[in-house]
C-alpha cells in the first residue's frame, strides 16, 4: 500500500465523516392545507392558504424543521374545500389516503371544519384549525386537533361588556344568525348587556348571498335602537354598513366581521364606514401589530401583491406551532407524540397573533388558543386599534372545558 | 308605520326592476321559442362583470362602459341563438332544455375563469342620499329605478308600436299566421335574443352597481325570473312587469314585517297563493 | 299569373298531392273543390311556403317561387287567408290589421286601414278589442281584411266557411263576391262546393290528391258526377 493510497483513503474518510456530521440529510415533509379557495368562504380561506405557503417558504429558507440530525424542507399541498362539509371531507381524505399527509392546516370556515373534526380523531394525523369560530370544534377534546382562533362567544362576551360600558340599552342585531357561531357571539353579547339592564330588541337575519339589506334595516330603523350590531361575513356586512348610511341611520354601529380595509372599500366608501366598530380577536391590523405583525404584513403584501386578511395569521401561526412541536417531539412520523407536544408548547416566538397563554401554554386542555380581543374603529379609511377588550382566557378556558 | 311601508316599497322597487328586466327577456324568449333559457342569468351577470372590467381595468367612465356592455349583450344574444339554440330548433324540447343547462354551466365557468370568484361591485361614485320626509332614497337606487322604468317603457313601445315588435308578438301568438303576414320567422329569434340579452345585461349592470356580482348570483336571478313569469302569467308582458314589481316589493315587505329569515320563502308562498287563486298567473290568459 | 305544374306535396313519407297543375289568370276567381283530405289545402300551403313542395314547380307572374320561404312569397304578392281564421288572439283588431300590412313600407297603410273598417264596420266597432274575443264570423272578417291589408295581387282563401253558422257563411261569401268585384285575383279552397261554384269563374275538382275534373264553374255545377257527389242532389 503506497503512501498515496493511504492519503487518498484518509481524505475520502474525512469527507464522508464531515458529510454525515456537519451537513444533516435533506428530507421532505409534506403538509396539507384544506381551505376555501373559491366561493363565499374564499375571502378567509385563500389568504390562509397563502399564509401557510409563505410560512413554509420562510422556514425552508431558514433551514427547515430540524429533527435530530435530519432537516425537513416543507412542501405544501392545498386543496379547495369551498367551505363545504362534503368537499372538505373529500379533501382531507385525499390528503391522508392518497398524499400520505399527516399534518393538515387551514380550515377557515365552521361548517367544513366541523365535518372534518368529526372524524379526525380516528386518523393518524394532526389537524390545526384556523379561522373557524364555531365553539363546538374544541369542546370535544379531540387529542389531535388544536385551534388558533378563539371561539366566537369568547369574543362575544368581551364585546358585550364593551357595548354595555358605552351605555347602549336597546341594541338591534343584524347578522348571519343561522350560522351557529355568530348566534353564539350574539348570545354572549346579550348575556353581558343584560347585566347592565340592556336588551337585544331585534335579531334580523341575512344570508351569505344577500346584498340588499334595506328591508331588514328599515325594520330596525322603525324600532329606534340605540345601536346596531352586525355579525357575519365581510361581504354582506359591508352592504349593511353602506345601506344603513343610505337609510339615514345615524346610530353607533358595532360589528364582528374581521374584514380588511380593502374588503370593505370594494363595497362602501370610507365615509360610509366612518366610526364603525369591529369587536373581534386582536388580529392583524397595521396599527396594533407587533414587530412580527408588521413584518408579516410587509412580506405577504410583497409576495401576493395584496394585503393579508386580518385573520390569515391564524394559519401562518399554525405552521410555526407545528415546527416547534415536531422539533420538541423529535419525530415527524409519530403524530400522537407531535399532537401531545403541541398541547405542551409555550407560544412560539415567530407567531403573529397576540396569544394569551393559559398556564404558560399556548393551547389549553381543549386544544384551544386564545388571543386578546380588541375594539377597532374605522377612522379615515383605516381600522384603528382603540383598546383591548376585557377578556379572561383562563375563565373562558374553564367554561369551555365544562362543555361537550 | 306608513313611512315604513313606503320605505319598504321603495326598497323593493329597485330589486323588483331588476326582476322585471330579467323576466322580460325570459318571457320573450319563452314566448317565441318555447325555450326555458336558463343561461339568461349567467349571461346577464357576464354583462355586469364586463362593465366592472371596463371601468376598473380599462379606466372607462361608467356611462361609456354601459353602452359597450349593452352592445356586447346584443352580440352575445345573437351568438347564443345561432350557435346554441338554432341547431336544436326542430328537435325535441328536451334537447333545447339540455342545451340551456349546458350553456348555463359554460357561461358560469367562463365568468369564473375571467373574473374570479370574489364578488365585484361596479364603482359608480354615486353616494348621495335623497330624503323625502321620513323616506330615504339613495341616488344610485333612484337611477336604477328610473333606468328600469325607461327600459321597460322602451320595450313596451318597441313591441306595441313598431312592426318588428308586433312581428315578435305575432310569432309568439301564431307562428304560421305570422309567416302568412310575411314575417321572416328565422330572423325573429335573433332579434329576440339580441334584445333579451341586452335587457339582461342592463339588469346585470344594475345588480353589479347596486349590490354585487359573484358566482352563482345569476342562477339565483334566473330562478326569480321564472317565478316572476309564472306569477305574472306565462308569455304576458304586462304580467312580467307586474309580477317582477310585486315579487320585489313582497320580498321587501315580508322581510320587514314578518321575518328576514324567510324572505325568499315568503315570496314563494305568495306566488303559490296567487297561483291557487289564479292558476294562469296575475295577468295570464284564461286557458 | 299563377301557374302550378305537377306539384307534389308530402308529409314525411306520405305523399298527399300527386302532381297537380293549376292556372289562375289575373282577375280570375278559381275554386278548388273536393272532399275533405283530397289535398286542396295542402296545395295552397305549398304555394305559400308553409309546407315544402317535393316535386313540380310554382310560377308566379313568370317568376319561379317553388319552395320560396313564406315571407318571400308574401313579398312576391301572394297572401293567404288561412283555414280557421288564425287571428292573433291577444292582439287588438287594429294590431291584427296592421300585421297584415307587415311587408308594406308605403304611406297608404292608414288609408287602407280606414277602408277595411269601412268595408267591415264591425271591425271598427271592435277595433281595440283582443281579436280572440271576437265571434267566429267576426274573426273571419278580420282574417279577410287582414289578408287584404297586404295589398296582394292574388289572395288565397283556405276554407273561409269552415265552422261558421249558415247565416254567417252567406255573408262571408257576399264579402268574397265583393272582393272579386273589386278585381282581386282569387284562389279559393272550399268544401262548400255549391257556394264556391256560385262564386268562382273556374274550378278544379280534387279527389285523393289528384285533379279529376276542371272547367268553368257553371259547367261543373251542372255536371252530373259533381252534382251527385258534392252538391247533394
Amino acid at each position: 500500500m503506497s503512501s498515496r493510497t493511504i492519503t487518498g483513503a484518509v481524505a475520502a474518510l474525512t469527507i464522508a465523516l464531515t458529510a454525515s456530521s456537519g451537513f444533516a440529510a435533506e428530507k421532505k415533509l409534506t403538509i396539507g392545507v384544506a381551505d376555501a379557495l373559491t366561493g363565499g368562504g374564499a375571502v378567509y380561506g385563500l389568504p390562509q392558504a397563502n399564509a401557510v405557503k409563505m410560512a413554509a417558504d420562510e422556514i425552508n429558507a431558514a433551514g427547515g424543521i430540524k429533527v435530530g440530525s435530519d432537516n425537513y424542507k416543507i412542501d405544501v399541498i392545498a386543496y379547495d374545500d369551498k367551505a363545504n362539509p362534503t368537499e372538505a371531507t373529500n379533501a382531507v381524505r385525499k390528503l391522508i389516503d392518497r398524499d400520505g399527509v399527516k399534518y393538515i392546516l387551514g380550515f377557515c370556515c365552521s361548517g367544513s371544519t366541523s365535518a372534518v373534526a368529526s372524524f379526525i380523531g380516528n386518523e393518524k394525523a394532526v389537524m390545526l384549525v384556523g379561522n373557524a369560530a364555531e365553539r363546538s370544534i374544541t369542546t370535544k377534546k379531540i387529542p389531535n386537533l388544536v385551534r388558533t382562533r378563539p371561539p366566537a362567544d369568547y369574543t362575544g362576551q368581551a364585546a358585550g361588556t364593551f357595548i354595555a360600558r358605552k351605555g347602549h340599552k336597546r341594541i338591534a342585531v343584524l347578522g348571519a344568525l343561522d350560522v351557529g357561531f355568530y348566534a353564539q357571539y350574539v348570545d354572549a353579547v346579550e348575556r353581558e348587556v343584560k347585566k347592565t339592564g340592556g336588551e337585544i330588541i331585534a335579531r334580523e337575519v341575512f344570508s351569505l348571498r344577500d346584498r340588499d339589506m334595506t328591508p331588514q334595516l328599515t325594520k330596525i330603523r322603525g324600532l329606534n335602537p340605540d345601536a346596531i350590531l352586525v355579525v357575519g361575513y365581510v361581504e354582506p356586512a359591508a352592504f349593511v354598513y353602506r345601506q344603513a348610511v343610505e337609510l339615514g341611520m345615524n346610530i353607533p354601529r358595532y360589528g364582528f366581521t374581521s374584514g380588511s380595509e380593502e374588503q370593505f372599500l370594494r363595497v362602501t366608501t370610507s365615509e360610509q364606514m366612518e366610526g364603525v366598530w369591529d369587536l373581534r380577536p386582536t388580529e392583524l391590523t397595521l396599527l396594533s401589530a407587533t414587530k412580527n405583525g408588521i413584518a408579516y404584513h410587509a412580506n405577504y403584501t410583497k409576495k401576493y401583491n395584496a394585503s393579508p386578511s386580518p385573520s390569515s395569521p391564524y394559519a401562518y401561526d399554525q405552521l410555526y406551532v407545528l415546527k416547534a412541536a415536531i422539533e420538541a417531539a423529535g419525530t415527524v412520523d409519530d403524530t400522537v407524540v407531535v399532537a401531545k407536544a403541541i398541547r405542551g408548547l409555550p407560544v412560539p416566538p415567530q407567531v403573529v397573533m397576540q396569544y394569551q397563554p393559559v398556564d404558560g401554554k399556548m393551547f389549553d386542555v381543549n386544544g384551544q388558543a386564545y388571543t386578546s380581543n380588541g375594539a377597532f374603529q374605522w377612522q379615515k379609511g383605516k381600522w384603528v386599534f382603540v383598546e383591548d377588550l376585557p377578556s379572561d382566557s383562563k375563565a373562558y378556558s374553564q367554561f369551555l372545558s365544562t362543555l361537550n | 308605520m306608513l313611512i315604513e311601508i313606503l320605505q319598504q316599497t321603495i326598497n323593493g322597487l329597485a330589486i323588483g326592476g331588476v326582476y322585471v328586466l330579467i323576466a322580460l327577456g325570459l318571457t320573450t324568449v319563452f314566448g317565441i321559442l318555447g325555450i326555458a333559457h336558463f343561461a339568461h342569468g349567467s349571461i346577464s351577470m357576464f354583462g355586469g362583470y364586463l362593465t366592472f372590467f371596463l371601468v376598473t381595468s380599462q379606466g372607462l367612465p361608467v356611462l361609456a362602459a354601459i353602452p359597450v356592455a349593452l352592445a356586447t349583450g346584443i352580440l352575445l344574444g345573437l351568438l347564443v341563438e345561432m350557435l346554441a339554440y338554432r341547431p336544436v330548433r326542430h328537435a325535441n324540447h328536451i334537447n333545447a332544455f339540455i342545451v340551456a343547462l349546458g350553456l348555463t354551466m359554460m357561461v358560469e365557468g367562463i365568468n369564473l375563469q375571467l373574473f374570479g370568484h370574489e364578488q365585484v361591485v361596479i364603482p359608480t361614485g354615486l353616494s348621495r342620499v335623497f330624503r323625502f320626509g321620513g323616506i330615504t332614497v339613495p341616488e344610485l337606487r333612484l337611477y336604477v329605478i328610473i333606468a328600469a322604468i325607461v327600459l321597460v317603457v322602451a320595450m313596451m313601445v318597441f313591441v306595441e308600436r313598431t312592426k318588428t315588435g308586433q312581428a315578435i308578438r305575432a310569432v309568439a301568438e301564431n307562428r304560421d299566421a305570422a309567416i302568412l303576414m310575411g314575417v321572416n320567422v328565422k330572423s325573429i329569434p335573433l332579434i329576440v335574443f339580441g334584445i333579451s340579452t341586452a335587457l339582461g345585461v342592463a339588469a346585470g349592470i344594475m345588480v353589479g352597481a347596486l349590490f354585487a356580482i359573484a358566482p352563482g348570483i345569476g342562477e339565483g336571478f334566473v330562478v326569480k325570473g321564472f317565478a316572476v313569469l309564472i306569477l305574472g302569467g306565462l308569455g304576458s308582458f304586462p304580467g312580467a312587469i307586474l309580477g317582477g314589481t310585486v315579487l320585489g316589493i313582497t320580498e321587501s315587505i315580508a322581510a320587514g314585517f314578518i321575518s328576514s329569515a324567510y324572505k325568499d320563502v315568503i315570496a314563494f308562498v305568495v306566488m303559490i297563493l296567487v297561483l291557487l287563486i289564479r292558476p294562469q298567473g296575475l295577468l295570464g290568459r284564461t286557458p | 299569373m299563377l301557374a302550378l305544374r305537377d306539384i307534389r306535396v308530402s308529409y314525411g313519407a306520405i305523399e298527399v298531392v300527386h302532381g297537380v297543375s293549376i292556372d289562375v289568370a289575373a282577375g280570375e276567381c278559381v275554386a278548388l273543390i273536393g272532399a275533405n283530405g283530397a289535398g286542396k289545402s295542402s296545395t295552397l300551403k305549398a304555394i305559400c311556403g308553409l309546407v315544402p313542395v317535393s316535386g313540380g314547380s310554382v310560377q308566379f307572374e313568370g317568376r319561379d317561387i317553388t319552395n320560396a320561404s313564406g315571407h318571400a312569397v308574401v313579398q312576391a304578392g301572394i297572401t293567404m287567408c288561412p283555414e280557421g281564421r288564425q287571428v292573433f288572439p291577444q292582439m287588438s283588431v287594429i294590431q291584427n290589421l296592421r300585421m297584415g300590412a307587415y311587408t308594406r313600407t308605403d304611406k297608404d297603410q292608414d288609408a287602407d286601414l280606414a277602408r277595411m273598417m269601412d268595408m267591415f264596420p264591425i271591425l271598427r266597432e271592435r277595433q281595440s278589442q283582443a281579436a280572440g274575443k271576437l265571434s267566429g264570423g267576426e274573426q273571419e272578417m278580420l282574417a279577410i281584411a287582414r289578408a287584404l291589408m297586404a295589398r296582394p295581387r292574388i289572395c288565397l282563401f283556405d276554407e273561409p266557411s269552415l265552422g261558421l253558422a249558415p247565416k254567417i257563411v252567406a255573408s262571408v261569401f257576399e264579402t268574397l263576391a265583393q272582393i272579386k268585384a273589386m278585381g282581386m285575383t282569387i284562389l279559393l279552397v272550399e268544401q262548400n262546393s255549391m257556394m264556391a261554384l256560385n262564386l268562382a269563374d273556374r274550378a278544379y275538382l280534387f279527389e285523393a290528391g289528384k285533379i279529376v275534373m276542371a272547367g268553368p264553374a257553371k259547367e261543373m255545377k251542372s255536371h252530373p258526377d259533381v252534382m251527385r257527389a258534392y252538391l247533394g242532389h
